[in-house]
């Protein structure tokens, strides 16, 4: 198959029409602006719905709607604007659809800058609506892995009627890689037993979030955490590089992948046992396998483009069986090859 | 020998649900006014094919009264929904059914966008100019002087500044192709109203645009009128503030 040189930002966009987007819905932020560009002229030549919304409010409850008749539908869209979606994202999940957001983080807190960052695990992971409910999170660390992982977030979001995030960081959406564009490789999922198409030749359905019965409410969140049960125990993934016989692993995710294994490549050369956890999905996160290497290894280092938030679940699930070191910076361009392996060694003396 | 024939003169319409009952206050227009919603899906044959938005207020259960499918969208979001689902689904039928506030206050942004997009869908937004559901707050529609729970002086513009004039503003809208301001006070009224749902759905039908009406309706418990007074307090205050009236027709 021919390569193309491409964008991370376009890779996202060109996949999502590829997996069979029906709809984009969304308002322009930086760094991630250029997948709504991509889709206004893409679409509109698909003959497929598109909608520049008035607000990323707007944009969310227009993929709530498109979702909810069985379409596949996306927002795309960063940071300060994700959290303007934290509500619906709520509703979406409560209300089990199929919606697909493409958040591609920007340094913050407040308005912050487009730097590359991570900062927003805990926005995408935990999140910020309200009550008891999960997102299926996933987190590129290559172009290509923008293409393969939205073609998993459509399929994972149809499969198990959930929100899905796909977690980029400026980095990736910006940078050009030479990828291939490999056909969408997942079933369709059938959506004739729930969604909203009108009701001819069946009993009305309805879809809202809204529990005044409380057993009805209870039964429903205790419905949604079986399935997330399901989730966990079916689709983890992630990356292991170099962990048999490490003495350190290092862990980290998306982007900064890139920088860390540069590192242990260097660290390795120099005969320091190290190696390299990434989880792919950040939630379900890859609990048993951080408790499978705890057994092995003798100390954990996350890596963060932030301050410090995956290193929680990391902690969670290393359980104090072994050290859990955090080395991180806001802010990606302040965590080079070179800092990374100086950490390393000064770990391992 | 009397001969006894039988005939029906009363019956649900089909677009609502079978056994349902309206849970609404004595004296509350919402059962009316989703009554005429059902009425006219079936007079216009479009139950089967209608995908409705339930809003967030006093009439947020609306799946429970019509038989038609039905999202609910979060608060102010209705329209945005409603997008969603109509330029996904063009040969469905969209209507929303939302309050006052969710139309004009929380959602003004997704409500005037929609109208000035174009989207063929048909909104109804029920006026009791206050926030019914909370408990009767003051909100955008709240008129000069009116008692509320939080306008305990009565709205004045120092604090509250001034109502919205809901259809005047979505007939400005260049894509709205039917706007009217509607009441249910008396029966002539309600025959106008039902005409004027009839409207907001020929224009979706046609697509023409979007197609709105605002109904003026009654909150007796939070206005602490009977049923009568309240319909009473419609024709003698709120018609001043909110002439009655088609704004705008394509
Ligand atoms: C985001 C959000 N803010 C506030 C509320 C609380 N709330 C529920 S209904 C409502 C007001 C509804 O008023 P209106 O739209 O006029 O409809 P009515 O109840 O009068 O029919 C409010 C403020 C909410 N559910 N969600």
């Amino acid at each position: 198959m021919t390569k193309t040189l491409t964008t991370g930002n376009h890779a996202i966009a060109q996949a999502a029409i590829n997996a069979g987007c029906d709809g984009y819905f969304g308002y322009p932020i930086t760094p991630q602006s250029e997948i709504g560009e991509f889709m206004s002229k893409k679409m509109q030549e698909l003959e497929r719905a598109y909608v520049c919304a008035e607000s990323e409010i707007a944009a969310i409850n227009m993929v709530l709607g498109a979702c909810s008749t069985g379409a596949k539908a996306m927002t795309s869209s960063s940071s300060c604007a994700v959290a303007l979606m934290q509500e619906s994202l709520s509703y979406i999940a409560a209300d089990e659809l199929p919606v697909v957001l493409v958040s591609v983080m920007r340094a913050g807190p407040g308005l912050g800058y487009i730097y590359p960052s991570q900062g927003d695990y805990n926005q995408a992971t935990i999140g910020g609506g309200n009550g008891d409910y999960k997102i299926i999170v996933l987190a590129p660390s290559t172009v290509q892995e923008c293409i393969d992982l939205t073609y998993k977030s459509f399929y994972l979001a149809q499969k198990y009627r959930n929100p899905t995030i796909l977690l980029a960081d400026g980095l990736l959406a910006q940078m050009m890689e030479p990828v291939e564009f490999n056909e969408y490789p997942y079933p369709e999922i059938s959506i004739e037993d729930w969604a909203l198409t009108g009701a001819k030749n069946r009993d009305s359905r309805a879809i809202y979030s809204l529990g005044p019965q409380e057993d009805r409410l209870v039964e429903r969140v205790e419905t949604l955490f079986n399935k997330y049960k399901q989730i966990e125990e079916n689709e983890v993934e992630f990356e292991e590089y170099q962990t048999d016989n490490a003495d350190l692993i290092v862990t980290c995710f998306g982007s900064i992948a890139r920088n860390v294994k540069s590192a242990i490549n260097q660290c390795r050369e120099k005969g320091l046992k190290v190696g390299m956890l990434r989880p792919i999905t950040l939630y379900p996160f890859p609990t048993k396998k951080y408790q499978e290497l705890a057994k092995t290894t003798k100390k954990f280092l996350t890596i963060e483009m932030n301050m410090g938030q995956m290193v929680r679940d990391v902690r969670l699930a290393v359980n104090g069986q072994v050290p859990v070191e955090f080395f991180g910076k806001s802010v990606g361009q302040w965590l080079s090859v070179e800092d990374i392996a100086a950490e390393i060694e000064r770990l391992n003396s | 020998m009397i001969k006894t024939t039988e005939k029906s003169v009363f019956k649900l319409p089909k677009s609502l649900k079978a056994g349902m009952k309206f849970p609404f206050c004595a004296g509350c227009d919402h059962g009316v006014a989703i009554r005429l919603v059902a009425e006219v899906l079936d007079e216009m044959n479009l139950r089967e094919k209608t995908i409705a938005v339930a809003s967030i207020g006093c009439s947020v259960m609306l799946y429970d009264y019509l038989d038609t499918d039905c999202v609910e969208a979060p608060h102010g979001r209705a329209l945005a929904a409603a997008t969603g689902v109509k330029r996904t689904n063009k040969d469905k039928f969209v209507l929303t059914y939302q309050g006052d506030g969710d139309f004009a206050s929380i959602g003004l942004a997704e409500s005037l966008h929609a109208a000035l997009r174009g989207e063929k869908v048909s909104a109804i937004c029920i006026n009791n100019t206050t926030y019914g559901m909370t408990g009767g707050q003051a909100g955008p529609t709240t008129i000069m002087g009116q008692i509320t729970k939080t306008s305990p002086n009565g709205r004045n513009e120092e604090y509250y500044g001034y109502p919205i004039k809901i259809a005047e503003q979505v007939a400005l809208c260049d894509g709205t192709a039917y706007s009217a301001r509607c009441s249910l006070d008396s029966i002539a009224n309600i025959k106008k109203t039902k005409e004027a749902i009839r409207k907001t759905f020929e224009v979706q039908l046609q697509g023409l645009g979007f197609g709105f009406v605002e109904i003026l309706s009654t909150c007796p418990t939070n206005w602490h009128l009977t049923p009568q007074e309240s319909h009473e307090r419609v024709r003698n205050e709120l018609f001043q503030v909110y002439p009655l009236g088609v704004y705008k027709e394509v």
